[in-house]
């Protein structure tokens, strides 16, 4: 089976994110071909190269979303085409220039100030925020318009860049009820938008679609498309799905979205990937306006569209879930980690050598939101009742510090003052119980080495995404204490002990619970590393990828056309009872394209054609790994 | 603080703007009550609003005698509200003092109060008796917001204002709710945190937060965008244009000069060439660089390009003597209005540079603060206008200095010769299309060119043919005009035509906004095209 791995800014080359996954699955499918189709990010990505690509990878193809477009080729400029691209280039605009991710799905009661009709029949809790389902129609309809165009003509950069696109644009801004926002466009808001747009609608004029003359089949050719991310790479899965079929998986550790926001106000330069540099300087309002909301609606597109969604954490998918995502199209994959690495130490179980068991350790680079200061004052309350205890900080990030007055500095100097040298006798040098290493050192010279070297782990950020430092500590069976940040509930299941952020006192509470009862460190400790064992291993996450790979092809074939031996077709190849007529998911009905009516699936009508024994079972959302909620925090 | 309004009672004219306020307050706080269905729960909190209100009202200024004594006259009826009354005093005091620091209207504080104090008058009464200490929830959210309240104390009527203070610079930019909820993610604010302020998630807080902080208004457009380099640098810079111009015309000199001096050709031959190539070199790097350089053409379109110029240059070189020659026969080639050509062309590199970067740095700063694209293709028009009127008067200029390079008459004495004006259309025509090539506008310019250059060939394959036998006829046309006009008419016509009609297209063209793009995305080097590789022999399918 050949399976299309669509990838944005990452996979094969030797930077980027989302290139270590990428490489586990592939290696670890072997038994599939892997067909890459990889959009990068700039210069410097491409100079350094790819990574090594195992045997089975088919082939690579890759495009650039950067620097200035390929220079026009064909015939474009007649007048029906240009009458066709600003037709849908409106429709387009239209969909982004409407108030988007302002309105509330879930009936807060925030009034749109919107002049456009809204879908008022459409039940609360449908679509995207804000985004009315005519909205999301018109978006879609304008998005997959363009895609023809420049199947069929070609160049759609040089039009994306012409007058007729900036005015356009303007034109939808100026409409009454868009958002204020782009109310205010100025002309150079105007163009640098389009040149966004341009950069990132750029997959639609690639040449990976197939010429469908029998030469290089290109997408047309795979069983499954996999978008790695989100955003742009999502395009060519979308085309995909629409002109052959092909059904699309898409896979977030990160939402797009969720960068684009934060990328936005900084300007920082290709976070969004698309979203325009400026060369650094801020984006003004009205171009985040206009481009978040192209970011949002387009990855409303591709959630409506996408035959399985599989979000890292929970919460990449409650934003998934916001942005309009189907509940039932969910499914999350937890990332898998390297376990071989904290075998050893993790087969030791909690025993650690003597002394040990009264240190305290924590792991990670020292950073504002790590918020060690946090972890010495509770340390400090700590060796209030327990004299005896030792912290060790161990910093991860190689080299030496940038700045010498930086937040570092800033807790050593703390420490210093917290917790001056003390010694056992008159006669003895002393030492600081509060330790700073560096991985690396002779002292920690691995990651295994700096967790076997406590008894408890702590964890003290105040803003976490996905703990790996705390997923490591499970691989090495230590007992936790963490706050409560991000996904640290989710991951850390029962097995931990979980305190509010920017509490010292909890934490320390909780820390002299563990320190005092070595077996209960022992016995947590046991159960996170059989927990990390379970969920948060590469092999599961190589095992769900497998599951669902076969369970998308036998699902939704691609529909092709049986061919004999010569070359002609073979009529009856397959069978009519080939197509089972029931519903895989709910999300297949509706019109063509995967689009399901506005409402939850309950309330919706069953198709009429399939009789009611047909129809879809009944069917839970499922996670691979237990629910937090049933594991309880 | 402004100076404090005084309370008169409801209805009094002087309290006019709070009314206003108090509507605006109602306008956005709407949602929020309804959004959490809790009217009931909002009723104690409005309560003490209303009360805080007043007290605020009447407790800020020195005038305030009798509005605290109305005011506790008001509370003192309540028995249980009036310690809370006093102690919320402050809490929404220290808000507002927070708020007209930032800029902010200074009614704004306790607008929502007292919206949501005329919300919910009907809830007010009965729950307004419920003691304090039942609510048990008031204090989580001091800790995590209402920092700097003493331990004891109640937090602020309205959890949520602190946070809105918190974050209000991220709120005010926030161009969607989702942008705040980002925010306030990246913040460490959790769905947890969220429910101590009485939301189900981050994003309905964000999407409260959204509708009560006003947005912000959009900074000023940047001021010109500040010069990478230093003055001195820029200067130098610009004036490396004079180069080639200035090799050119000593060359010229120097060879004409010595040619008279020694009456043997090969020095000044060998001076000429010499001096040629340094020329074109110099010419060569100041294009690759600077407000000339055309990025990013195929190498099909450099070819092109390159050829166009370089017949145009030739015919102004040769083609007169060429033409003369098919004509009338031959006659011995004279350099000197090929010399006078070429310093020409080479000093006009500079006023041809220097007006393409005026245009394009004026261009963008009017992009920066241009409402709309008419208003700034209305601005730009006459800024074209005036960057062709400049070449041209520096092109008038350089005429008598290219005179003085060469033997003749006195500079300043002769009118405009039709040679000369032939090399001066050939300048506009040049300048245009390398205008139009840098604004992208590539096959515009080439076809420019291309026109020229079609004339021109025209005229000497006619001129050409017409020596074949028995096609003379068709050299008549070319031999009157060459009779009345000069053999120069030719490249005059060929030149200036095209030049007019670039420069109607250009008018159009240039003054569009799309012409003049983002120049961080211009400096980026050309992607390369779209590669496949095959890593491994295909498999068929």
């Amino acid at each position: 089976m050949r399976v299309g791995l669509l990838t944005e800014g990452g996979y094969p080359y030797a930077t980027g994110d989302a290139r270590v996954w990428c490489d586990r699955l592939v290696r670890g499918l072997a038994q599939h071909e892997f067909e890459v189709y990889a959009l990068s990010r700039g210069p410097g990505q491409e100079g350094a190269g790819w990574g090594e690509l195992p045997r089975h990878v088919g082939r690579v193809c890759t495009a650039p979303l950067w620097g200035e477009p390929e220079p026009r080729r064909g015939g474009w400029g007649g007048r029906r085409q240009r009458r066709r691209f600003a037709e849908h280039f409106g429709e387009l605009a239209a969909g982004i220039s409407a108030p988007y991710g302002s309105g509330a799905p879930h009936g807060s009661g925030v009034v749109q100030d919107s002049g456009a009709p809204q879908g008022s029949g459409a039940p609360q809790g449908s679509g995207a925020p804000g985004c009315s389902t005519d909205q999301a129609d018109r978006f879609a309809y304008g998005l997959h318009g363009l895609a023809d165009l420049a199947g069929e003509y070609g160049g759609l950069s040089a039009a994306l860049r012409s007058e007729d696109a900036v005015r356009t644009l303007e034109r939808a801004c100026r409409t009454l009820g868009a958002p204020h926002g782009a109310q205010r466009a100025r002309a150079a808001d105007l163009l640098a938008v389009t040149e966004a747009l341009e950069r990132a609608l750029r997959p639609l004029s690639l040449d990976w679609y197939g010429d469908g003359a029998g030469g290089d089949p290109g997408l047309s050719g795979v069983d499954l498309c996999h978008a790695a991310t989100g955003g742009a790479a999502v395009l060519p899965g979308l085309l995909a799905k629409r002109r052959f079929g092909t059904p699309l998986l898409l896979t977030e550790y990160g939402v797009r979205l969720r960068e684009c926001y934060l990328a936005g106000p900084a300007g920082a330069a290709g976070a969004a990937g698309t979203a325009g540099t400026e060369g650094g300087r801020p984006l003004s309002g009205p171009v985040r306006s206009l481009l978040t909301a192209f970011h949002g609606r387009l990855a409303a597109e591709a959630y409506a569209r996408a035959d399985l969604i599989t979000p890292g954490n929970t919460h990449t998918r409650r934003w998934q879930e916001r942005c309009g995502a189907d509940r039932e199209r969910l499914r999350t994959v937890y990332p898998g980690m390297d376990a071989a690495r904290f075998a050893e130490i993790g087969e030791q179980g909690a025993a650690p050598s003597e002394g040990d068991d009264r240190t305290l350790v924590w792991v990670g680079r020292i950073e504002p939101p790590k918020d060690v200061i946090a972890l010495l004052h509770a340390f400090a309350e700590v060796r209030r009742w327990q004299p005896d205890a030792r912290l060790r900080i161990v910093e991860t990030r190689r080299g030496e510090d940038p700045e010498p007055d930086g937040y570092p500095a800033h807790c050593r100097a703390l420490a210093d003052h917290l917790f001056p040298d003390e010694a056992a006798d008159a006669h003895s040098a002393g030492d600081s119980p509060v330790s700073f290493e560096r991985l690396g050192d002779p002292e920690v010279p691995t990651l295994a080495d700096a967790y076997g070297a406590g008894g408890v782990v702590v964890l003290s950020s105040v803003v976490e995404g996905f703990p790996v430092g705390l997923v490591e500590a499970m691989f090495c069976g230590r007992a936790t204490v963490s706050t409560d940040v991000g996904a640290v509930c989710e991951v850390i299941g029962g097995t931990g002990l979980v305190v509010p952020p920017r509490n010292p006192r909890a934490l320390a509470d909780a820390c002299l619970a563990l320190l005092s009862d070595a077996e209960r460190c022992a016995r947590l400790g046991a159960a996170a590393r059989a927990r990390a064992l379970e969920l948060f291993t590469v092999e599961q996450n190589v095992a769900a990828f497998r599951g669902i790979y076969l369970e998308l092809m036998s699902h939704c074939p691609v529909p092709r056309e049986e061919v004999g031996e010569g070359g002609g077709p073979l009529p009856f190849a397959r069978p009519a009872e080939a197509h089972v007529p029931g519903r895989w998911t709910a999300g297949r009905d509706g019109d063509g394209f995967g689009h399901r009516p506005p409402g939850p699936a309950a309330s919706r009508p069953a198709p009429e054609h399939t009789p009611t024994w047909a129809g879809p079972p009944p069917r839970e959302p499922l996670g691979v790994g237990p629910r937090p909620s049933e594991e309880g925090a | 603080m402004t100076t404090p309004p005084r309370w008169n009672g409801p209805f009094d004219p002087a309290s006019s703007d709070r009314g206003l306020a108090s509507d605006r307050g109602l306008a956005s706080d709407r949602g929020l009550a309804s959004d959490r269905g809790l009217a009931s729960d909002r009723g104690p909190v409005s309560d003490r609003g209303l009360a805080s209100d007043r007290g605020l009202a009447s407790g800020r200024g020195p005038a305030s005698d009798r509005g605290l004594a109305s005011d506790r006259g008001l509370v003192s009826d309540r028995g249980p509200v009036s310690d809370r009354g006093l102690a919320s005093d402050r809490g929404p005091a220290s808000d507002r003092g927070l708020v007209s620091d930032r800029g902010l209207a200074s009614d704004r504080g306790p607008v929502s109060d007292r919206g949501l104090a005329a919300l919910s008058g009907a809830a007010r009464v009965p729950v307004s008796r419920v003691p304090v200490s039942r609510r048990p929830d008031e204090a989580s959210p001091r800790t995590a917001a209402g920092k700097g309240q003493g331990k004891g104390r109640r937090g602020p009527a309205d959890p949520v204002r602190a946070l809105m203070h918190r974050h209000h610079d991220l709120c005010a930019r926030a161009v969607d709710p989702l942008e705040i909820a980002a925010g306030l993610e990246a913040h460490g604010v959790t769905d947890r945190t969220a429910a101590r302020f009485r939301h189900r998630d981050v994003f309905s807080l964000a999407e409260e937060l959204y509708a009560r902080v006003p947005r912000a208004e959009e900074p000023a457009p940047p001021a010109a965008p500040a010069p990478g380099r230093a003055p001195v640098v820029r200067l130098t810079l610009a004036a490396l244009w004079l180069l080639p111009g200035a090799l050119c015309a000593a060359t010229a000199s120097a060879a004409f000069r010595v040619d008279a001096i020694r009456k043997d050709a090969t020095v000044g031959l060998g001076l000429g060439a010499g001096g040629a190539a340094l020329t074109l070199i110099a010419l060569w790097l100041c294009l690759r660089r600077g407000p000339l350089r055309v990025r990013g053409s195929g190498r099909g379109g450099r070819l092109a390009h390159a050829f166009g110029t370089g017949w145009l240059l030739g015919y102004a070189a040769a083609g007169d003597w060429l033409l003369t020659g098919l004509l009338d026969g031959r006659r011995p080639y004279d350099a000197a209005p090929a010399a006078e050509a070429a310093v020409l062309l080479a000093l006009a590199a500079a006023p041809a540079a220097w007006c393409a970067r005026w245009f394009a740095v004026r261009a963008r700063r009017r992009l920066a603060v241009s409402r709309g694209l008419e208003e700034f293709a209305a601005g730009v028009r006459p800024l074209f206008a005036s960057v062709v009127a400049a070449f041209l008067c520096a092109l008038a200029a350089l005429v008598p200095t290219a005179r003085l390079t060469v033997p003749g008459p006195p500079p300043a004495a002769a009118p405009l010769s039709t040679a000369e004006a032939a090399v001066v259309a050939l300048c506009g025509l040049l300048f245009l299309a390398r205008l139009l090539a840098v604004h992208g506008f590539r096959r515009a310019a080439l076809s420019g060119l291309a026109v020229a250059c079609a004339v021109q060939a025209a005229a000497l394959a006619t001129a050409a043919a017409a020596r074949l036998p028995g096609a003379a006829p068709l050299g008549e046309p070319m031999a009157r005009l060459t009779a009345a006009q000069g053999a120069a008419a030719v490249p005059v016509a060929a030149c200036g035509a095209a030049a007019l009609v670039l420069l109607i297209h250009a008018f159009g063209a240039l003054c569009r906004a799309s012409a003049h793009g983002d120049p961080g995305a211009r400096t980026a080097r050309t992607a390369r095209d779209t590669r496949t590789t095959r890593t491994a022999p295909d498999r068929a399918p």
